[in-house]
């Protein structure tokens, strides 16, 4: 289970996320959404803890990470990755690696050689690699590197999963896939933070929608307050993205 | 007499001259590329004591022509100090310390824009901090560094010349003699830049 309490983040005098509350529960899907500029990716890294908030606390599991940090201290301790992960719309690959060496070195520090092997076998085959997995990140696509990067996520078996906007990069059929790929890994138990602009996907799936506008969470809730919203803001916000899909 | 026959018949002169620069360049490049790096990452690392007094050293060095600190080096500094220092030295301190402030520049500028985005994903996939450092930054560092550097050290090479202005017996000064024997300077120095061409081509061939 993770917990966030209060959490606040300012950038230059703007409050960017404002005491922000949510949990989000062992094997459940949790999604994000809102406006562009509302705080989604500021509070997903806060989440993922790489960026710390100006305020608050996060409860992850049996850990507490209270902020501001201590003076003097500018690393989070324990260090929660890579049970808890995240994948990026920038695709964060390394770029002297082929994506096979991205995938499989971090994998090494948690699986023998055989296993991350194997693994990763089953990984090109879910995503459709292998004409490119021996390829250098700059000679693929950004849809074949976006793949690429959830896999090393994947392969690391983490408990917490958190995507800002994976399938932005993807084609039709590809996000689909990915998509799907989400929706297995709830049933594995994995917890899930998205960031995403299918809100038919969030209907179907998500455990718990999330409203977030202005650093504020405004609504939040099950798939009925996509169908039903009671705020205003929410609804006017459904209706754009209904009429641009 | 041609090119051919002064390479000859010098022979002995050229390379005795030549291994005075190889070791002139041993010192500048090895001492450079060290205490050049080590500053760099050092000044990241402590900005006020190393980063800044650094930066402004470099910037008041790269104002100067080479030949000024070096005669400066040679002549003024050492009568107040009352020294009496081989020339050899000299030299050797004057352009390593002109190159360590190059590789200096070079690397840090390397640390300071090197992407962020590369240090998250180490992070979020549970990567050891040594294993960020050697698997991550240093190789990605020292792909954008080499070419400059590589360009960087051929220019020190050829600044090695201007030892000859204070009597160091570098491969210059051999051919400044030989020319003074025979008065062929197209054909000695034709002869010279075939040395510094032999050095520097397989060096220029490693930076592309
Ligand atoms: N490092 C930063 N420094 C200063 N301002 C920042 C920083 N990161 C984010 N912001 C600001 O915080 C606000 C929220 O940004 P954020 O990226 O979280 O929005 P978002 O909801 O993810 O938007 P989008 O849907 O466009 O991705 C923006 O106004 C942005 O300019
Ligand atoms: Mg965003």
């Amino acid at each position: 289970m993770l917990i966030a309490n209060n959490i606040s983040k300012t950038y230059e005098n703007e409050k960017i996320i404002d005491k922000v509350s949510l949990s989000i529960k062992a094997g459940e899907m949790t999604v994000l959404i809102g406006p562009s500029g509302g705080g989604k990716s500021t509070l997903l890294r806060i989440l993922s803890m790489l960026t710390p908030p100006d305020e608050g606390e996060i409860i992850l599991n049996d850990n507490k990470y209270k902020f501001p940090l201590p003076k003097n201290i500018n690393e989070i301790s324990p260090r929660p990755w890579p049970e808890l992960t995240a994948v990026f719309q920038q695709l964060f690959l390394w770029p002297h690696m082929t994506l096979r060496e991205n995938i499989i070195f971090p994998a090494l520090n948690i699986l023998n050689e055989e296993e991350a092997k194997k693994e990763l076998d089953e990984l090109i085959e879910l995503f459709d690699m292998a004409s490119f997995i021996d390829k250098y990140p700059n000679e693929t696509s950004g849809g074949q590197r976006q793949r690429a990067a959830i896999a090393r996520a994947l392969i690391l078996q983490p408990s917490y999963i958190m995507l800002d906007e994976v399938t932005s990069a993807l084609d039709i059929e590809q996000a689909a896939k990915v998509l799907d790929i989400l929706k297995k890994l709830k049933k594995k138990n994995i917890s899930i933070l998205l960031i995403t602009h299918h809100v038919n996907f969030a209907k179907d799936v998500a455990n718990q929608i999330i409203f977030l506008d202005k650093g504020k969470i405004i609504e939040s809730g099950g798939a009925e307050i996509l169908i039903e919203p009671k705020n205003k803001r929410l609804k006017q916000f459904l209706s754009i993205i209904e009429s641009t899909s | 007499m041609s090119v051919l026959d002064i390479i000859i018949d010098y022979h002995m002169a050229f390379l005795n001259g030549l291994l005075v620069t190889v070791q002139l360049c041993a010192i500048i490049w090895s001492v450079g590329i060290i205490i050049g790096t080590l500053t760099a990452i050092g000044s990241i690392k402590y900005h006020k004591i190393i980063g800044i007094p650094a930066r402004i050293f470099s910037f008041i060095l790269s104002g100067i022509p080479i030949l000024v600190f070096l005669y400066w080096l040679h002549y003024p500094a050492q009568s107040i100090f009352d020294l009496v220092i081989d020339p050899f030295y000299t030299a050797a301190l004057t352009l390593t310390i002109v190159n360590i402030f190059g590789v200096y520049d070079l690397v840090r500028e390397a640390l300071e824009n090197f992407p962020k985005q590369y240090l998250t994903a180490a992070k979020v996939t549970g990567l050891s901090k040594k294993q960020t450092i050697f698997k991550v930054q240093l190789p990605l560092i020292i792909r954008q560094v080499l070419p400059g550097l590589l360009l960087l050290q051929v220019i020190m090479l050829h600044t090695t010349l201007f030892a000859s202005l204070i009597s160091v017996e570098e491969i210059f000064r051999a051919a400044q003699r030989i020319n003074a024997h025979i008065y062929k300077p197209v054909e000695i120095y034709t002869a010279l830049g075939i040395f510094f061409l032999i050095i520097c081509l397989p060096i220029n061939g490693f930076a592309m």
